[in-house]
């Protein structure tokens, strides 16, 4: 999929440094009048955001108000009742969906992915036919080390590890894949203070990173990202 | 070596025996008297047409006939594949159906060619009793099965949708669903398998040695059927996820939620 030669409209604001500026200006994923109709009552009406390479955006809302839907159609396991989700000027379909599940890295705070020892479990993410030839033992160790897991946790059973714990060997598999568009819903709620903010920092630092995130968190909420609100009418 | 009828009293004093539980879920207030006498007076029913039925089949033994009542028995097997586990039966039947079809006929030829070596297929006496131990067998298999792994999907969903984003094509992300449910199927079998001969005698087997054949006929008989129905269970629960999933599935992937009765 090749990126459009239209220029992002997304308002990235006085806080965008000049030198950026020329290569911030791909879109990659846009929402066009969505609307999401949930139990025959309109939760989402008329929702237009486009996101550029390199946007950091933050969905705030109460629960129930489609911030989850909404994050969800950018990968395609949900669809808009009325208007459109585009991915790199393209409308997101059948095909384009499986293509954008192999670009983009979707994390939500249900870290039921599996069961199994924590090794085989990431060894089997690794053994997809897209994910075969990327080498990801090296970096392991370091991700462990930066989200202050120790190495032992690779011989453990999935399920037995706590919530905080799950949550993080799930980033730290998405950030192995090396994709650089990221779907977080939630993905801090179960972290302790310190580590929410290492896992925010880490997100938001990567200037060429693309990331949609809904957040609780005072941690995500800082200078440089920008802050919709959905429902909470 | 003639074969003893069990006489009208006889039968009579077998349904006596049926007393016994009775008089104890009586004393114990054990709610299942209704369903004991319900379930026991319909399989007698049921057998009873059947044997009427055989008796007329095994009398025709017309190729044609027989096949039509392999069909009614696939139909039957297929259907209660669907009913049993609440699942949508106008979407998934005919591939159900379909894969009772192709795993019956296949190891059915199989049977009767490699193993029976001139049986014929056509022959009643062995068409109807072989193809219903491959049918019955398979369907436990295959309703636990199927069941599974459209519940397990759903209870699971978030590790098909993480699979996806993972990068896995749509059958890389549904493997451990199914290995979860071909492992429920077939586990039963295995413990029957384990104990077979020294804790009960097959069916096949205690038919075989009553109408006088000798034991080693009948465990021949025996440990071939077993092979040939896990071999069955398992291509029938393989090919029956298979083609559920081609309807189950859109096109992004995503289970039609449609397919649940009930949510």
């Amino acid at each position: 999929m090749q990126a459009g030669d239209k220029q992002c409209e997304c308002s990235r604001g006085h806080f965008l440094r000049d030198k950026e500026a020329h290569i911030m200006e791909e879109e990659i994923i846009r929402y066009d009048n969505v609307s999401i109709v949930f139990d025959g009552k309109t939760i989402i009406e008329h929702f237009s955001l486009p996101v550029c390479k390199g946007d950091k955006v933050i969905l705030r809302g109460p629960s129930g108000s489609g911030k989850s839907t909404l994050l969800k159609m950018a990968q395609g396991y949900a669809r808009p009742d009325t208007g459109t989700v585009s991915y790199r000027m393209h409308e997101i379909d059948a095909d384009t969906a499986w293509t954008i599940r192999q670009e983009t890295a979707y994390i939500s705070q249900d870290t039921n992915i599996g069961e199994g020892i924590v090794r085989e479990l990431i060894a089997g993410v690794f053994a997809y036919a897209a994910n075969r030839t990327i080498p990801y033992q090296d970096s392991l160790g370091e991700y462990l080390t930066m989200f202050s897991l120790d190495e032992t946790i690779l011989d453990k059973d999935f399920r037995s590890l706590s919530g905080g714990e799950k949550q993080r060997i799930v980033i730290i598999i998405s950030l192995l894949l090396g994709r650089m568009i990221f779907f977080l819903d939630e993905i801090t709620a179960a972290l302790d203070g310190r580590m929410k903010s290492r896992v925010a920092d880490y997100f938001l630092s990567h200037e060429d990173w693309t990331v949609i995130a809904i957040s609780h968190d005072d941690v995500w909420y800082r200078e440089g990202v920008r802050i919709i609100p959905i429902g909470g009418k | 070596m003639a074969t003893p009828d069990i006489p009208v009293t006889g039968l009579f004093f077998a349904f006596l025996l049926l007393a016994i539980p009775i008089f104890i879920m009586h004393k114990t207030r054990l709610p299942m008297i209704k369903e004991t006498v319900w379930s026991f007076l319909r399989m007698s029913i049921q057998l009873a047409l059947a044997g009427v039925f055989l008796t007329v089949l095994f009398e025709y033994n017309n190729p044609l006939l027989n096949v039509l009542w392999l069909c009614v028995m696939i139909s039957v097997a297929a259907y209660e594949t669907v009913r049993k586990q609440e699942l949508n039966i106008r979407k998934l039947y005919l591939p159900t159906i379909a894969a009772f079809v192709i795993a019956t006929t296949l190891f059915l030829i199989y049977f009767e060619t490699l193993i029976l070596q001139g049986g014929g297929l056509s022959e009643a006496r062995f068409l109807i009793p072989i193809g219903g131990m491959l049918l019955g067998n398979s369907l436990g298999g295959t309703i636990i099965a199927v069941s599974l792994f459209y519940n397990d999907l759903r209870r699971n969903e978030n590790r098909y949708v993480s699979a996806l984003s993972f990068g896995a094509q749509r059958t890389e992300a549904l493997l451990p669903h199914f290995r979860t449910a071909l492992k429920s199927a077939l586990k039963p079998s295995l413990g029957n398998v384990a104990v077979m001969g020294i804790v009960f005698l097959p069916g096949l087997m205690t038919g075989q040695l009553i109408a006088g054949l000798s034991p080693m006929t009948a465990i021949t008989y025996q440990i071939a059927l077993m092979f040939t129905i896990y071999t069955a269970t398992t291509v029938c629960v393989t090919i029956a996820i298979i083609f559920t999933s081609y309807i189950s599935f859109d096109e992004f992937g995503m289970l039609h939620k449609e397919i649940f009765l009930r949510k």
